[in-house]
């Protein structure tokens, strides 16, 4: 048994816009004019996050979380395992969340499967390995068909388990990457292989896939209304038909939090950073203003019939995330969640309580949040949110789900 | 006009039909029948009046089956090999618009027996140097989650056109509209995404084996696939009439002006 996992997570911003950028540009992804980097400013960047997240590991997280954006101001990281293989040697302890390689991107699905094995042996068996297919931005940016993104996802996320747990040299006779001879060296430490997470948005094929190879689930919904214990529900559903129980480790969110002492004062603190991240970060990505590329009729890659049932019941122009107006529509959004280390307590144990999720994926750095309140608002949290949250959920999932080996089948096992 | 499924190598083809007199296979764009619309628009009606229009539906597109294994433009060339064979169809003349002219030009290189004349409309294909076809997938992606008007803008000789507004309203649009709409891009997205866009660059050393007489037809303000590419098409195809700018128009020229367009195909044809 044990209790709700906390961890940290960094998408490594581009924090040096001017404040007229949501005038001027129309799109922090893709198109965002890559002549607004400035080495003057951005120099020591990549140092000042890694060391946050060495911080993280620290203060006692459970891991750290990293992923793969490519050309925009929302995530700097083309190539999460080059963070990671720097943290493999500056932490310790924490798990280190790759969420995930983005594998149509790949011309070889075997590169990943030789890095991932690489940074499992160099951080000990720390890796926890995702795989992603990729979102409408990358379709545009790496020339990525979307229709068969997802074939070509899975056979790839396939072909590298497999190669970690089947002795070499075999081969794989597939439709997209077709290999004579797969034959890792290194192979990953952790046996039977390291735990897959895989993103969804609550498509069912993703659930159904992801059910059937026995992995984590990850929720990539920025906000929690009631969806997030529609989305839990559904994938236990989704388990069950599969012969299989849901429990909370084999479920995954993402959320955002400040704390400071009191919650005027978080507030006050965090202000800049949340809406340079909501009006910046988000433009071209969750937001009406400008063109949203991660979902849509351009990037055509859930089947027609899938279409046609989202095309039911979706509003044209309607709000997203970044679309937020004032402090207490943001505060509806359940997405951002801030305050004193009660307040937050509170709000995401009521959180955990409904939607009964194990793996909590927690971003603290928040657009151009300045380096020493991302550290003032970790270690509050580290020190009096975590210690509460880890002590409830061990409760109540001792008594909801009575005799699951949480060990074992965190662990993803075909 | 009647409307009827047939099995071909084991998938649904949707196809439209009207008309009697020699065969006219009409392959449809991204404005068209099939990808917008469920019935014939005046344009093939207008040819129906000289000719029997069969119009098939593409791979995945309205009723016509899905085929993961279409990956490329060549897939969809073969896959209207076995369509012909099905409509027993050995000569006939061929109309293809936009991306449809591209599987047009394709089927037209590999079998120039089997066509008596072609005729292409804003025609996709080939690959011309400094005049890339549009990103259309971009554009498919509304501005403020609701407008569509660069990608009307795009298809046609501007936003406002009244049949653009029709085909690509703002917000909500018909829901099957919608629906086709979403299957032709993702159909779209299979043969015309990699290499970028809408191309094959063997295509162009390829044209010389056409022997139809062909008519290359282009909308005066195409924002789609640049005029040059019209130019290249008439250019390179060695028994092509003219190159026929259709004054007013842009992508979609059989959509805008049907009468126009219509009747510079039905004279070419009467020829």
């Amino acid at each position: 048994m044990k209790p709700v996992q906390l961890f940290c997570w960094h998408f490594m911003a581009y924090p040096y816009l001017d404040k007229d950028f949501d005038k001027k540009e129309s799109s922090g992804w893709v198109t965002v004019p890559n002549r607004l980097w400035d080495n003057s400013k951005a120099r020591g960047l990549y140092q000042e996050y890694i060391d946050q997240l060495a911080y993280a590991d620290e203060l006692g997280f459970d891991g750290m979380v990293l992923n793969e954006h490519h050309q925009n101001i929302y995530g700097l990281m083309p190539s999460p395992n080059l963070i990671a293989a720097a943290l493999s040697q500056s932490t310790s302890r924490g798990k280190i969340v790759i969420l995930g390689n983005l594998l149509p991107l790949h011309l070889n699905p075997m590169r990943v499967a030789e890095e991932y094995a690489m940074l499992d042996q160099m951080s000990h068996g720390r890796l926890v390995a995702g795989f992603a297919p990729g979102g409408g931005p990358e379709t545009f940016n790496y020339n990525v068909p979307s229709a068969n993104t997802r074939e070509k996802f899975w056979e790839a996320a396939d072909l590298i388990v497999r190669s970690w747990t089947e002795d070499g040299p075999f081969t794989h006779e597939g439709r997209y990457f077709p290999l004579r001879y797969v034959n890792l060296w290194p192979k990953p430490l952790q046996k039977p292989f390291p735990p897959v997470w895989i993103p969804g948005s609550r498509s069912p094929s993703t659930m159904t896939e992801v059910a059937k190879r026995g992995y984590c689930y990850f929720l990539s919904s920025r906000s929690h209304g009631g969806e997030t214990h529609r989305a839990q529900q559904e994938f236990a559903a989704v388990l069950e038909k599969h012969g299989d129980k849901y429990h909370p480790f084999r479920f995954g969110i993402l959320m955002s939090t400040y704390v400071a002492e009191t919650d005027q004062q978080a507030r006050e603190e965090c202000e800049e950073g949340v809406w340079y991240f909501l009006k910046n970060c988000l433009k071209g990505h969750l937001r009406r203003e400008g063109r949203q590329l991660t979902y849509g009729p351009g990037v055509p890659y859930i089947p027609a019939a899938a279409w046609r049932e989202y095309l039911k019941s979706y509003t044209p122009g309607r709000k997203l995330l970044g679309d937020v107006e004032n402090w207490e529509e943001l505060e509806a959004s359940q997405s951002i969640i801030v305050g004193s280390p009660e307040t937050v307590t509170r709000r995401i144990q009521s959180l955990i309580e409904k939607a009964k999720v194990g793996n909590l994926l927690i971003q603290f750095q928040l657009g151009n949040m300045p380096d020493h309140l991302v550290r003032k608002s970790m270690k509050l949290f580290a020190e009096k949110v975590a210690p509460a949250l880890r002590q409830t959920s061990l409760k109540q999932f001792s008594e909801e789900y009575p005799g699951v080996n949480f060990e074992q089948s965190a662990e993803a096992v075909h | 006009m009647s409307g009827q499924s047939i099995e071909v190598n084991g998938r649904k083809v949707w196809l439209l039909e009207n008309g009697q007199g020699a065969p006219l296979l009409y392959l449809h764009g991204f404005a068209d029948v099939h990808s917008v619309k469920e019935n014939f628009l005046p344009f093939h009606e207008k040819l129906a009046a000289d000719a029997r229009v069969i119009a098939p539906a593409h791979p995945g597109c309205a009723q016509t089956d899905e085929n993961k294994d279409v990956d490329a433009i060549e897939d969809v060339v073969f896959h209207y090999l076995e369509v012909l064979d099905a409509l027993k169809l050995t000569q006939f003349d061929l109309v293809g618009a936009c991306v449809g002219g591209w599987i047009a030009a394709e089927l037209a290189v590999r079998h120039p027996e089997k066509i008596r004349k072609l005729v292409l409309i804003g025609a996709a294909g080939l690959f011309v140097q400094g005049a890339l076809i549009g990103d259309v997938f971009m554009h498919a992606q509304p501005e403020y989650g609701s407008s569509y008007a660069t990608l009307r803008e795009m298809l046609f000789s501007g936003p406002d056109h009244p049949m653009a507004l029709e085909m690509f309203p703002d917000g909500k649009g018909e829901l099957e509209d919608e629906v086709r709409r979403y299957q032709t891009l993702r159909l779209g997205s299979r043969i015309g995404f990699k290499p970028p866009y809408f191309y094959n660059y063997s295509l162009r050393n390829r044209l010389h084996r056409i022997t139809s007489p062909t008519l290359v037809i282009w909308g005066a303000q195409d924002n789609f696939v640049p005029r040059s590419h019209g130019e290249t098409y008439a250019k390179l195809i060695p028994n092509c009439s003219e190159l026929k700018i259709i004054a007013g128009a842009g992508h979609s020229a059989q959509v805008e002006n049907p009468e126009e367009t219509a009747k510079a195909v039905m004279d070419f044809l009467a020829q």
